[in-house]
């Protein structure tokens, strides 16, 4: 018995893998495919933010004073200025489009005033939106961040002389802000020195990526062991099968068993591409270090095994699936339609719990979701994750009675002969056919 | 000599289809019996049951004296079923299929002799090292019948086994039909359109029409009564006369 579901298993899997879509689709697309998209994105941020930087901030000084010729000189100083020989604002802004500049400074008439006499003093910031991409915003922000500096700089410079002339031993950044917030988080029993929304960010960031690699690990198997059924019947190889001295249930089995070890690749696979590309992508995107991944990303060795088994079961389950519809379609076109119906209910909760808990749904509508099973290979991934192990088993509970139901009509429709006659019709339903 | 299959008053219903009407036949054991008939007489069907693929809505079928539907089992190890348009797995090789389909009925030290007796069969050499999505539909068909003849079965049931292939291809596979049968040990229940090869493979043939066997014989016995020159007139009269 173990040599013949072997045998399959082996057939199976060599089937599988030697088939140029299957290997290229399941296998390399996410290895090669992802890195390179990744690697791409990276660069053309990369590039875009680094031009955008670095380029010039065009200065229309309106007020032509003092103070309005020191800040030009800080900014001088520290980045690249053009100063625009305009006579109105709007010359300005038209010099401002026609010379391409991503940002525009106008200095308006009264600012050197305004903070000779202590008053505040206000200027504005021009962004050149041209192509409406995201990049266009970093000139702006480079500017203001500039004028922020100097704006601080100037600030306790002021405090300090003032301080100096009523004779006081104040601190100038005292003065200026007398008390200081530190954030501390408690994680797990752990206190981690971050602000909440830090954490908080990283992990809905973390729990985004789970339904993602959930739904197309299980499209990957589900669309792979359909597409093996309707080939296995279009080229009447499962008649042959049928008609071996062998238990039909060793070729159920057989089929899930090689259709899962080309799965677990395809998710290896897909799983490591993608990490590639979120490596890639967001390498130049800055991000405020946290100590909080071993805490909260990395899970404890009993997670991790949750976690796989969660995949596991997961995984058959979605085959298992997959096989009892196709046994009913006769060509691979029929068996990918029904692979189309077959998705929404994985595409459907991972796509919601991509955006928003469980929680914040309405009750109707989170038990409708919670009854779908891959609903729980979502919420359980993130439960064996974060360390709720107890949820994580109750996951893997539900989607396993859910796939023993599953196996268990699959296998009863392998003992009849509607596996050889029974087709879906989409026009017509489910009815059997008469070769002769 | 023994009787190797007996269909006794075979019905089968497809929904509101009715393919098989009390169709009843006897295949001797070690003679060849043709099945000849339309599209849509009931030929696939019949076949089926016998290599208990499905079973019949009344009758029934006996294997060397086996129900197909109650000993199912123990008849597939009997059998060696070759279905219509069948092919094989495209990413296998022609070896790595015939050692897979041996595997099934040979222990693991006669897995060899089975597989060599499956390439003198197949006759395709060297081109057996080839993935099967390179061969012609004559070779695939080829490997097939080798793969169904290989573990030497008590009956080999061949649907149409040369149909749509180039006259190499088909005369091989007659030729190794009637070879193995020559050997001893084999019965072979065969349907076809082709009444030539009917003629030239099978001892006795029944023509079906309309899901019930209508006339059975020799094929020059049927020549004779219905004073025909070849078994198409002699069919075309059948189901006239029908």
């Amino acid at each position: 018995m173990v040599r013949i579901l072997l045998a399959l298993m082996v057939k199976e899997v060599k089937e599988l893998v030697r088939d140029p879509k299957i290997l290229l689709g399941v296998v390399l697309m996410p290895l090669i495919l992802f890195p390179i998209i990744g690697s791409a994105i990276g660069v053309s941020q990369e590039s875009a933010v680094r031009a955008a930087s670095s380029s010039p901030i065009a200065i229309y000084d309106e007020d032509k004073g003092e103070a309005s010729q020191r800040l030009i000189g800080f900014l001088e100083e520290n980045g690249t200025v053009i100063t625009l020989e305009a006579s109105s604002l709007g010359e300005a802004l038209t010099e401002l489009e026609k010379g391409g500049y991503p940002t525009l400074l106008h200095i308006p008439l009264g600012y050197s005033a305004n903070i000779t006499s202590g008053r505040k003093a206000m200027v504005r910031i021009y962004a050149n939106l041209r192509d409406l991409t995201i990049t266009e915003t970093v000139g702006a922000e480079a500017a203001a961040n500039l004028i922020n500096i100097y704006s601080y700089q100037a600030s306790l410079s002021r405090i300090e002389r003032l301080l100096g002339e009523v004779g006081a031993t104040y601190e100038a950044e005292a003065v200026r802000s007398p008390i200081a917030i530190h954030y501390s988080s408690l994680v797990k029993g752990s206190l981690i020195e971050a602000p909440p929304h830090s954490i908080i960010g990283l992990v809905i960031s973390q729990s985004i990526l789970l339904p993602v690699l959930v739904m197309v690990m299980l499209m990957f198997a589900i669309q792979m062991a359909a597409t093996s059924i309707a080939i296995e019947k279009e080229q009447k190889t499962f008649e042959t099968l049928m008609t071996l001295p062998i238990d039909r249930l060793a070729i159920l089995a057989g089929k899930l068993g090689g259709s899962t070890v080309v799965a677990i690749l395809g998710s290896i696979a897909y799983m490591f591409g993608f990490s590639f590309y979120m490596g890639s992508a967001l390498r130049f995107a800055s991000q405020t270090p946290l100590p909080i991944g071993e805490v909260v990303l990395s899970p404890s060795p009993i997670g991790l095994l949750l976690l796989g088994c969660i995949i596991f079961i997961t995984l058959v389950s979605g085959l298992a699936l997959a096989i009892s519809l196709a046994i009913f379609t006769d060509s691979v076109r029929a068996a990918q339609s029904l692979v189309g119906v077959v998705v929404i209910p994985v595409v459907v909760p991972a796509i919601i719990l991509m955006f928003t808990s469980l929680e914040n749904l309405p009750t109707w509508f989170r038990w409708i979701l919670l009854m779908v099973p891959y609903t729980h290979s979502i919420i359980s991934s993130k439960a064996a994750l974060l360390g709720d192990y107890f949820g994580a088993v109750g996951g893997i509970l539900y989607i396993s009675i859910f796939t023993g139901i599953t196996l268990y009509i699959t296998s009863r429709l392998f003992s009849t002969e509607r596996i050889i006659t029974s087709r879906i019709g989409f026009r017509r339903g489910l009815r059997t056919k008469s070769k002769e | 000599m023994g009787i190797a299959v007996e269909a006794s008053g075979l019905v089968k219903n497809y929904g509101g289809v009715q393919a098989l009407r009390g169709c009843s036949f006897k295949v001797e054991e070690g003679e060849v019996f043709g099945l000849i008939g339309p599209n849509g007489a009931g030929k696939t069907t019949t076949l089926r049951i016998v290599g208990t693929l499905i079973k019949p809505t009344m009758g029934w079928v006996k294997v060397f004296g086996v129900d197909t539907v109650e000993g199912a089992s123990e008849v597939r190890r009997m059998i060696g079923y070759l279905p219509e348009d069948a092919g094989a797995y495209p990413n296998l090789s022609g070896m790595e299929y015939l050692r897979f389909m041996a595997g099934f009925y040979a222990r693991r030290s006669d897995i060899e002799a089975v597989v060599n007796e499956g390439i003198q069969i197949s006759g395709l050499g060297e081109r057996l090292g080839e993935r099967i999505k390179g061969y012609s539909k004559g070779m695939t068909r080829r490997l097939l019948l080798a793969r169904a003849l290989m573990v030497r079965p008590r009956l080999a049931i061949l649907d149409d086994p040369t149909a749509g292939l180039d006259i190499v291809h088909a005369h091989h596979i007659r030729v190794k039909i009637k070879e193995y049968v020559k050997r001893g040990g084999l019965t072979v229940l065969l349907s076809s359109h082709n009444m030539l090869e009917v003629e030239y493979l099978c001892d006795r043939v029944a023509l079906i029409d309309r899901g019930i066997i209508i006339e059975e014989g020799g094929p020059e016995e049927l020549k004779d009564r219905y004073g025909a020159e070849n078994l198409e007139q002699v069919f075309l009269e059948a189901t006239r006369i029908g």
